[in-house]
């Protein structure tokens, strides 16, 4: 058993130890920040083990009553209730794994006030692991939004020229959809008096389509924001342009995760009805997304710009299978989001390592690479191939479901994602040429020193679940196939509902819970 | 013994002497304040008078807390747990100023007694005025508090900008004064009666009635700053002593406010949409405003308008019935209590950072302190996060609780441009952050900002972090207590 407490706020428990230390022991602050993630990726791993894949609610449950809210005769009762089931699973053990990576390697770009860095890594796994725990609304938003604190000083203090600019536009943007998000918050709270995320999932389906349309907006602005999806992608190059490249590891790995989470287990799983609704509308958005990402990477001179912007290609295919709402949208969807996270996250960390070694991350400045740092040039070969889904390696497994699912759903739009994976290898490989391959044209890639002991050792293990779960899905699918299948069963009665109603004049069904009633 | 005597007997009876008791502490510790400045032998006793003066009015404020009184006086003033629960945070407000005027003065030092007295007096008016049932009781209130706070603004003789805001804040005040005068002459004419008991249930809707209810709460909205009566506010708080203007934004602010809710019901409830309006262009200006200053002391200053536009919205949702009631006075008291300890906290650090360097408090001047002043640094950047709403602060509570209430009244679009507002908020308050993180040090500032705060403002600091942490983390702490 593992208590979610204790993984949920070890990392703070290391952020204080970090904060004893004295200023000038950079190498001991390093040492308690990989100490407390690594124990936290421990623990990741045997909640995954002790997971029982057979329930389909929430397992490991905590709950403790927090504060009650005064509300006429019976108070409003805020706890603090965490607990796992099979799509949060995936995302808590992704975090917990790719953390202690992002710690390492930070030795070699982080030298300028350590001790602060390691402090905001520490409270941002916190916050991150709090939003996938969180089985109460309102600790759930407590986590969302502290989550958006560390970054912003991570970009803004460690980050490149632009990154006051860009860290406050990445906070201004996340919290104004953060916002909007809190007023649906109150208004389910009101609606229901409780907070409890399985109890309002269960009565929200009630709702009027109409209130649940409302509802629905008012989480997806958030989500969408944060994912992003394709109107609202404009902070999220220039946060990941600047951003140090823990930052950006951290950003594309996880915290964007926090967005498709959030439409998963808020938007779809809370207003079916609202979802088939908008369904269309989010598809196309995705489609639009995978095609208008790749198209701008295949723009782009700066390495590491470019792998931003491939991000919102990725996450539009996790958009497009998630909105298909099948079976296999949906998996394909949760396996993208943590495929992203390991084949993203591993190219933002080769390009920290030749921007470490180089100072530039511009595609013109580099070529023939692959003579003078064969390993970087294997590491990298393997990165782009797995974001290219290739057969084999991870990134297939996920959107080869997404497009079929899609394909169920809407062809046309599965087509265009298909184009997209085209798109994708052709960027994806032009710029791998512009990198590795040719003749050596500057001095400086002749004597660029390959990947150290430590640069490959934190590799290693994104390149092990690389192959892993493209050769082998079936125990990364099969613990979020019940919690995916129940999502599945209630846009199928929701959908089954509107089709029923849409045939007989549509007339103005007042639902138990009603908002008009409570006026 | 004569029928004189025997009234004033009954009418101070043992409940209303209780009841006056945080009133009796503040009075007689202000005059031996004053006393200890005069006589030599005390005064190196003041700071222990005017600690001791405090705690006395805490421990009758809890007394009242713990058993509440009700109306006395003739139904002229009251003590129950929702005054003393004001008055606890009116106490809070005056001693985190004074700890932080401690050793904020330099030429003026010679007159701290009179300073402290002074400081000491502003409480008795605010605790009248949350506990008024009567609009005179609340105008000596307002008066007792208003009175001081002229002086104290004006208190750096040989500042131009102190005293040019000591001079506008009090023309202003006496106009507000006199307009509440004005107004409550005319309630008077209409309806025989300034008394809230008696007029609770008088549904006058005659023109006389409506301009006397109009004038007195353009009086109050000066004093808690909404528009269109906020213009004084910025330079009035950028030219008072620092510690000053932390008493003005957090006692001043929450004493009227704690007023406009008892005196809500004077409004007719048809007008409860212009109240939001107002809110909403208050915060719109607060906000706004807020955005394009330099000068970190006036942002605040805005900020402060933009936070009174937030709970003119609980003002509002007190007039949708009694339903809401509760809700509203639990929401204002939340969400004042946590902004009293924030832009206490905010306020008092700048008047740390200011004492003995430059009288600047320029963005310019906060950029690199994080390096110089790691911890004054910290503190200020969970002040701005509280002032924001960031999460795990009282700032996020409240601001919920505040928009709870205003979406349960139906002002739902106002909730959803309040809270697009506060995004607004969020980017100056960042800004504060992004001098002290993310810039180096500026040229222009030749380090003022070097030395450590004083113990007192350390030790205020450290009561205003413990707070907002507190609040924003175990809410149930305070939410157990609220009437």
């Amino acid at each position: 058993m593992i208590n979610l407490t204790w993984l949920t706020f070890l990392p703070l428990v290391g952020a204080a130890a970090v904060l004893m230390t004295p200023k000038a022991a950079v190498q001991a602050q390093r040492m308690i920040a990989l100490a407390a993630t690594l124990a936290v990726a421990v623990m990741g791993v045997m909640l995954y083990r002790d997971f029982n894949a057979a329930i389909v609610g929430a397992q490991q449950v905590i709950s403790v009553p927090w504060f009650e809210i005064r509300n006429g005769q019976d108070p409003l009762a805020i706890n603090y209730k965490l607990g796992v089931d099979g799509i949060s699973l995936l995302m808590v053990a992704l975090t917990s794994l790719l953390m202690p990576i992002v710690i390492l390697s930070t030795w070699g770009h982080i030298e300028k006030r350590v001790k602060e860095f390691m402090v905001w890594m520490l409270v941002m796994e916190t916050g991150m692991l709090g939003v996938f725990l969180s089985l109460d609304l309102v600790l759930f938003y407590f986590f969302w939004e502290i989550s958006l604190v560390p970054l912003y000083f991570m970009v803004g203090i460690w980050g490149g020229e632009r990154r006051i600019y860009a860290t406050i536009k990445f906070f201004l943007y996340t919290l104004a959809g953060s916002l909007v998000m809190l007023v649906a918050v109150i208004a389910m709270l009101y609606q229901f008096n409780t907070s409890d995320i399985g109890a309002l999932t269960e009565m929200a389906a009630f709702l009027s389509p109409k209130t649940q349309s409302w509802l629905f907006a008012g989480f997806a602005i958030a989500f969408a924001i944060k994912v992003p999806v394709i109107p609202f992608h404009t902070w999220l190059a220039d946060a990941h342009t600047e951003a140090p490249t823990a930052g950006s590891v951290v950003l594309a790995g996880v915290l964007l995760k926090m967005g498709t989470y959030g439409l998963l287990r808020f938007c779809i799983a809370m207003f079916p009805a609202a979802a088939v609704q908008w369904a269309p509308l989010f598809m196309v958005l995705g489609a639009v997304g995978i095609v208008y990402g790749a198209l701008i990477s295949m723009a782009q001179n700066d390495l590491k710009r470019l792998v931003a912007c491939s991000s919102v290609s990725h996450l539009g295919y996790v958009i497009l299978g998630m909105f298909a709402l099948t079976s296999a949208g949906l998996q394909g969807g949760v396996l993208q989001m943590v495929s992203h996270g390991m084949s993203t996250g591993m190219l933002f960390l080769l390009v920290g390592m030749i921007y470490e070694r180089r100072h530039t991350r511009a595609l013109d400045e580099f070529g023939g690479l692959a003579q003078s740092m064969p390993l970087f040039a294997l590491f990298l070969v393997i990165a782009v191939l797995s974001s290219a889904a290739l057969p084999g390696l991870n990134g297939f497994i996920g959107e080869y479901l997404i497009l079929s699912g899609a394909f169920l759903a809407n062809q046309w739009l599965a087509v265009v994602g298909v184009l997209g994976v085209i798109f994708g290898s052709i960027y994806l490989l032009m710029a791998t040429r512009k990198v590795l391959f040719g003749p050596i044209t500057k001095r400086a890639n002749r004597e660029i020193a390959d990947l150290n002991l430590r640069e490959v050792a934190l590799l290693l293990p994104i390149v092990v679940f690389i192959f892993w779960i493209g050769i082998s899905p079936t125990p990364f699918l099969a613990q979020s196939q019940p919690a995916i299948d129940s999502i599945v069963r209630r846009c199928d009665e929701a959908r089954a509902l509107k089709f029923a109603s849409l045939a007989p004049e549509p007339s103005e069904s007042s639902a138990p819970g009603d908002k008009s009633s409570n006026r | 013994m004569n029928p004189q005597a025997q009234a004033i007997s009954t009418l101070f009876d043992d409940n209303a002497l209780r009841a006056m008791g945080p009133l009796f502490a503040l009075t007689a510790g202000a005059l031996l304040v004053l006393l200890a400045g005069i006589i030599p032998a005390l005064r190196a006793a003041r700071h222990l008078f005017v600690a001791a003066t405090l705690i006395a009015t805490l421990i009758t404020q809890i007394g009242i807390l713990r058993a509440p009184i009700g109306a006395v006086l003739e139904n002229t003033y009251v003590a129950d747990r929702t005054s003393a629960l004001w008055g606890i945070l009116f106490v809070a407000a005056t001693l985190l100023a004074w700890l932080f005027s401690v050793h904020y003065y330099r030429e003026d030092r010679p007159f701290q007694g009179e300073h402290d007295f002074l400081m000491l007096v502003t409480p008795l008016g605010m605790t009248l005025m949350a506990g008024a049932q009567d609009l005179m009781v609340f105008f000596i209130g307002l008066e007792v508090l208003s009175i001081p706070l002229y002086a104290l603004a004006a208190f750096r003789r040989n500042n131009a900008r102190s005293i040019e805001a000591g001079l506008k804040y009090f023309l202003l005040g006496a106009f507000a004064a006199a307009f509440f005068l004005y107004g409550a002459g005319l309630i008077y004419m209409a309806t025989g009666s300034v008394t809230f008991a008696d007029l609770s249930g008088t549904q006058s809707s005659s023109p006389v009635f409506v301009a006397g209810v109009a004038l007195v709460m353009a009086s109050v909205f000066f004093k808690v700053s909404v528009f269109p009566f906020h213009l004084w506010v910025p330079d009035v708080y950028e030219g008072s002593p620092t510690p000053v203007t932390a008493l003005m934004a957090t006692g001043t602010k929450a004493a009227a406010f704690a007023f406009l809710l008892n005196a809500a019901f004077l409004i007719p409830v048809s007008q409860a949409a212009l109240i939001v309006a107002i809110a909403v262009i208050t915060m719109a200006i607060g906000n706004l405003g807020a955005l394009v200053q330099k000068d970190v002391k006036r942002m605040l200053a805005y900020s402060g308008i933009a936070h009174a536009g937030t709970i003119l919205l609980v003002v509002a949702a007190y007039l949708r019935g009694a339903l809401m009631r509760e809700a509203a006075v639990d929401a204002a008291l939340f969400y004042l209590g946590a902004y009293v300890f924030t832009a206490a906290g905010a306020f008092g650090l700048l008047a740390a950072l200011e004492r003995d360097g430059e009288d600047t408090t320029t963005f310019e001047s906060l950029k690199g302190l994080a390096s110089r002043r790691p911890l004054v640094a910290a503190a200020m950047s969970l002040f701005m996060l509280s002032l924001g709403g960031i999460p795990a602060t009282g700032g996020f509570l409240g601001k919920w609780f505040v928009f709870s209430v205003s979406y349960r009244s139906g002002f739902v679009v106002a909730t959803i441009i309040g809270a697009l507002l506060s995004v607004v908020g969020m980017g100056y308050y960042l800004r504060v952050i992004v001098a002290m993180y993310m810039q180096p040090e500026g040229k222009a500032t030749s380090s003022p900002h070097g030395q450590a705060p004083a113990l007192p403002m350390a030790f205020a600091t450290a009561i205003c972090v413990a707070f907002v942490i507190a609040m924003g983390v175990l809410p149930n702490l305070f939410l157990d207590h609220l009437p």
